[in-house]
């Protein structure tokens, strides 16, 4: 309330004077450091500080542990140095490229700070204070921005920590500091004034924050679009010239030089890229004239809500009068007053009749989980995204087939069924994540949580309600692809169909994997509560994971998708008992994920263990979580 | 009856809602008044098993309702203060839902009891409307309706006539008081001291998160007997009057002010006249008074 009063009397104040005294206290200065406090109250600045750091120490200290720096370490006793001018824009290059999801967080941070006053309301109260539009957005942006450059410097102030602290394996050159703030300056604040200036019109401008995380999804696409199909066929000086980030430009290429030749390298910029930069910043200036122009006080036209036409109660000819029989009058008891509410009720009034109710035993709790399922389905039915996803989902994995040759491997069923499965595979993961995430939300988000919890409904059919209605809209996916693929085969005429290498794939490669993605979704819902935070933690997990996947670390152990781990042979010849080892394992992980979440589950059950002299739901979750763990931890361990 | 017993709870942002309150509440309707803030809505929850309490205990015909959180739901009919509903379902395939997660299984049965259900609330004709397209008295109605399936022993409503129009408050009052019957325990939450005073038969005034009365209606106003006074002074008089005399209530009028104080004993002034005393001035004469 003080800071909010604080940003009202900066508001109303007289500019005049105050810009006379203490140009800190305009209304922009107000509006800008009440963003920043605002933004240091949220959670995705300090997540992505932590990520930021992260990737500083994995490729700082973890250089060692590539194929190409082991190479390097092989052949010449040490790797470059880690301050040297041109790792130092190396690491600052593959930063700002986003490859641990840079672009996502900057749209967390940029897309919300207009939109927020609307959503929360307080829009009304800072509009009607003197503010101008200009200082209100330019107010927003640079406030927000500046939250953004803060956590990025936590990447580069801990590579600068570990010129003081290297690992044992580091070669460090003697303490430098301007290089690290003249290209983090170039390379990465420069390139994401422009990223943030776009997110941000474009989510002041919409008030819709799913557009800018959309647009920061596609940024990965668009930039290798960009780069593949326009930049390359142009002459250098406009490749340099039109590059956003900047890259390929700054960065020389060291493969085959010594540590020695790359150590003494420095990295200069040369007036065309100064003319990039200088292009990039005009860029997002446009963008913030734009959003300066356009943007409007009011809401955006909704669609019109479609009220009923009902005769609400007995009409609107009848005035409404407080019966004064009803006023508390001395002598009247509360039984009196009861009967005479009862006898002016309506005549049409039907008695509640009594029904009988079963609330435990299995039967009860199955015949629920039926109800929460249907449920989920007519919900999942009105998802529009469906009706874009499915059909992605369906026909990608099938394109190859149906276009290229198939040169058969075995037969053309298992070419066929093997792949559909590895592109498959990728969408139904993402799809699991959106739909279990989504549904695992919508019950707060239509704020139906406290009527849904107040019923005599265990846990356990909450969480798997959405658990099952995932799976089972994933297996129909799975149904249909599978079946366009025969399809497709029998068009080809690439006969005869065989279903055992169908079921055999999808049943070993791809229902694991969807089990195992909803079960670890939904525990990251239940733990971190938060939707978009879920989002970051698993597409964040997943960019690593596939990072580690390309680099060749892809072991059993932390492979779920089975990733390069596996041929149609391996699944029905020798090889066919490593690979069920490997699939209990991630069923068994699967349901210590399920288990857990029902343990950490916000919606308090039962204390105790046992209820009533049995077992609780407390109680079977932590058995379940017992013998999943010692079912992962055997056959783990059984994983070679 | 609903028995609770020095119960706290403190948010972790470090306010304390609940200052070990002990309530016996009665069958039949019972009011608990206060104003916001109060922690009315923190019982409320609490009762209604959403909400862990620090300490105490609250229990109701053998079941500990902090403990045994399914056996509460069972017995339990809750409308919150805010609440939504899945709005790309009809009202029809929404009750059906909460009337099979109440356990009501048979399907005839619960055929028979959502159309009652709509009869009752005066939905019988959107019934097979989305709720998303529901006016927020609709969607109140609705939420009315779920609250009421499976002959719940323990009905807690908080706030439940805001979005109402009089004619369906009246209507709700009416379903509330049928609903409480003889066995059944009815809390209705509310800050509306007119609902209270028409209604309940038992009520409570909480405050910081202490109870400061637990009483019925008329033993309140009979509290109050020969002690309020009403006067119509000039404008200046009030800031001199309110400062001897405990005033529960003034109204402008064209330059003079209307004044409702209480004086206990003897008459405050000579252009004071004894006024009928309401549940209001008890409830304002308490709340001021602490």
């Amino acid at each position: 309330m003080i800071r909010f009063t604080a940003l009202a009397y900066a508001l109303t104040s007289d500019t005049r004077y105050a810009n006379m005294i203490n140009p800190f206290q305009t209304r922009f200065a107000a509006i800008f450091q009440n963003e920043v406090r605002l933004n240091s109250r949220r959670v995705a600045p300090y997540v992505l500080m932590l990520f930021s750091v992260f990737n500083a120490v994995l490729w700082s200290a973890g250089l060692d542990a590539t194929y190409y720096g082991q190479e390097v370490l092989a052949k010449y006793g040490r790797l470059w140095a880690s301050n040297s001018d041109y790792y130092i824009t190396h690491n600052f290059s593959g930063y700002a490229l986003g490859i641990f999801g840079l672009p996502i967080f900057a749209a967390l941070i940029m897309a919300e700070p207009v939109r927020r006053d609307f959503r929360l309301e307080i829009d009304a109260l800072i509009f009607s204070k003197p503010v101008s539009r200009a200082q209100y957005l330019l107010g927003k942006f640079f406030g927000s921005f500046l939250v953004l450059v803060c956590c990025q410097a936590s990447f580069a102030a801990t590579l600068i920590m570990f010129q003081v602290f290297p690992t044992s394996q580091m070669f460090v050159l003697p303490f430098r500091l301007l290089p690290y703030f003249k290209h983090f300056m170039m390379i990465v604040v420069i390139t994401y004034v422009l990223f943030a200036a776009v997110y941000f019109t474009v989510g002041t401008l919409t008030r819709n924050p799913k557009i800018v995380y959309g647009l920061a999804i596609a940024y990965y696409p668009l930039v290798f679009f960009y780069g593949f199909f326009f930049l390359k066929g142009l002459p250098p000086r406009w490749r340099v010239l039109l590059s956003p980030l900047m890259l390929r430009e700054v960065q020389i290429q060291t493969w085959g030089r010594s540590p020695e030749w790359v150590d003494q390298l420095v990295v200069t910029y040369t007036p065309i890229m100064f003319a990039n930069r200088a292009l990039v910043i005009l860029a997002a200036a446009v963008c913030l004239t734009v959003v300066c122009l356009r943007f409007r006080i009011a809401e955006p036209p909704a669609k019109p809500e479609n009220f009923s036409c009902l005769n609400l109660s007995a009409g609107s000819e009848v005035l409404y009068y407080d019966p004064p029989i009803l006023q508390p009058t001395r002598g009247s008891t509360a039984s009196e007053i009861r009967s005479v509410r009862v006898e002016k009720a309506e005549a049409k009034a039907t008695a509640v009749p009594s029904v009988s109710s079963s609330n435990t035993g299995l039967r009860a709790n199955l015949a629920k989980l039926a109800a929460a399922l249907g449920v989920e389905f007519r919900l999942l039915r009105a998802e529009r995204s469906l009706v874009v996803i499915t059909p992605l989902a369906v026909f990608v994995p099938n394109l190859e087939l149906a276009f290229y040759r198939v040169v058969p491997e075995g037969s053309y069923s298992a070419t066929y069924a093997t792949g559909t499965a590895r592109t498959l595979l990728s969408f139904l993961i993402g799809m699991t994540v959106f739909y279990v995430v989504e549904s695992m939300q919508r019950d707060r988000e239509v704020r139906i949580e406290p009527v849904l919890w107040a019923k005599p409904t265990p846990n356990s059919v909450l969480l798997l309600s959405k658990f099952l209605a995932t799976f089972l809209l994933m297996l129909s996916v799975i149904t249909i692809a599978g079946l366009t693929a025969i399809a497709i085969q029998l068009l080809r005429g690439h006969a005869p169909v065989e279903l055992y290498p169908y079921l055999v794939t999808y049943s070993v490669i791809l229902i694991p994997g969807i089990v195992f993605t909803a079960g670890v979704s939904i525990l990251l819902n239940v733990v971190l509560r938060e939707k978009y935070l879920t989002y970051v933690v698993i597409v964040g997990v997943g960019a690593g994971l596939s990072y580690l996947y390309s680099q060749g670390y892809n072991l059993w152990l932390y492979n779920p998708a089975l990733y390069q781990l596996w041929t149609y042979s391996d699944l029905t010849g020798a090889g066919g008992g490593r690979i069920l080892t490997q699939r209990i394992y991630w069923l068994a992980l699967s349901c210590l994920c399920l288990a857990l979440a029902h343990l950490g589950f916000r919606r308090k059950s039962a204390k105790g263990f046992r209820v009533n002299g049995r077992l609780g739901s407390t109680g079977w979750a932590l058995v379940v979580t017992v013998l999943s763990l010692v079912v992962a931890v055997v056959t783990g361990s059984m994983i070679k | 009856m609903l028995k609770i017993k020095k119960l706290s709870k403190t948010y972790p942002s470090g306010i304390q809602a609940l200052k070990e309150i002990s309530l016996d509440v009665p069958s039949g309707m019972f009011g608990l008044l206060g104003p916001n803030g109060a922690g009315k809505t923190t019982l409320m929850k609490i009762l209604a098993t959403l909400l862990e309490p620090d300490s105490g205990t609250a229990e109701m015909n053998g079941i500990d309702l902090i403990i045994d959180k399914h056996g509460t739901r069972k017995m339990l009919g809750y409308l919150p203060q805010e609440f939504g509903l899945y709005p790309t379902l009809t009202a029809e395939q929404t009750l059906h839902y909460f009337a099979k997660l109440k356990g009501v299984h048979d399907k005839k049965e619960r055929v028979a009891l959502v159309d009652a259900l709509f009869e009752r609330v005066n939905l019988a004709d959107a019934r097979r409307q989305r709720v998303g397209g529901f006016s927020g008295g609709m969607r109140q109605r609705l939420g009315i309706a779920q609250a009421l399936i499976g002959q719940p022993q323990l009905i807690i409503v908080d706030e439940p006539t805001a979005g109402l129009d009089p004619e369906e408050r009246n209507r709700f009052h009416n379903l509330l008081s049928e609903t409480a019957g003889e066995n059944a325990v009815v809390i209705l939450s509310t800050h509306i001291v007119s609902d209270v005073s028409s209604l309940c038969s038992q009520m409570a005034v909480i405050r910081h998160g202490a109870i400061l009365a637990s009483i019925t209606p008329h033993q309140a106003i009979d509290q109050l007997k020969d002690s309020v006074w009403e006067a119509t002074v000039p404008r200046e008089q009030v800031a001199a009057l309110k400062s001897r005399h405990q005033v529960i209530s003034s109204q402008m009028l064209g330059g003079q002010a209307r004044l409702r104080m209480i004086a206990k004993g003897a008459q405050p002034g000579e252009e004071f006249t004894p006024a009928t005393p309401v549940l209001e001035d008890y409830y304002f004469d308490l709340v001021n008074q602490r």
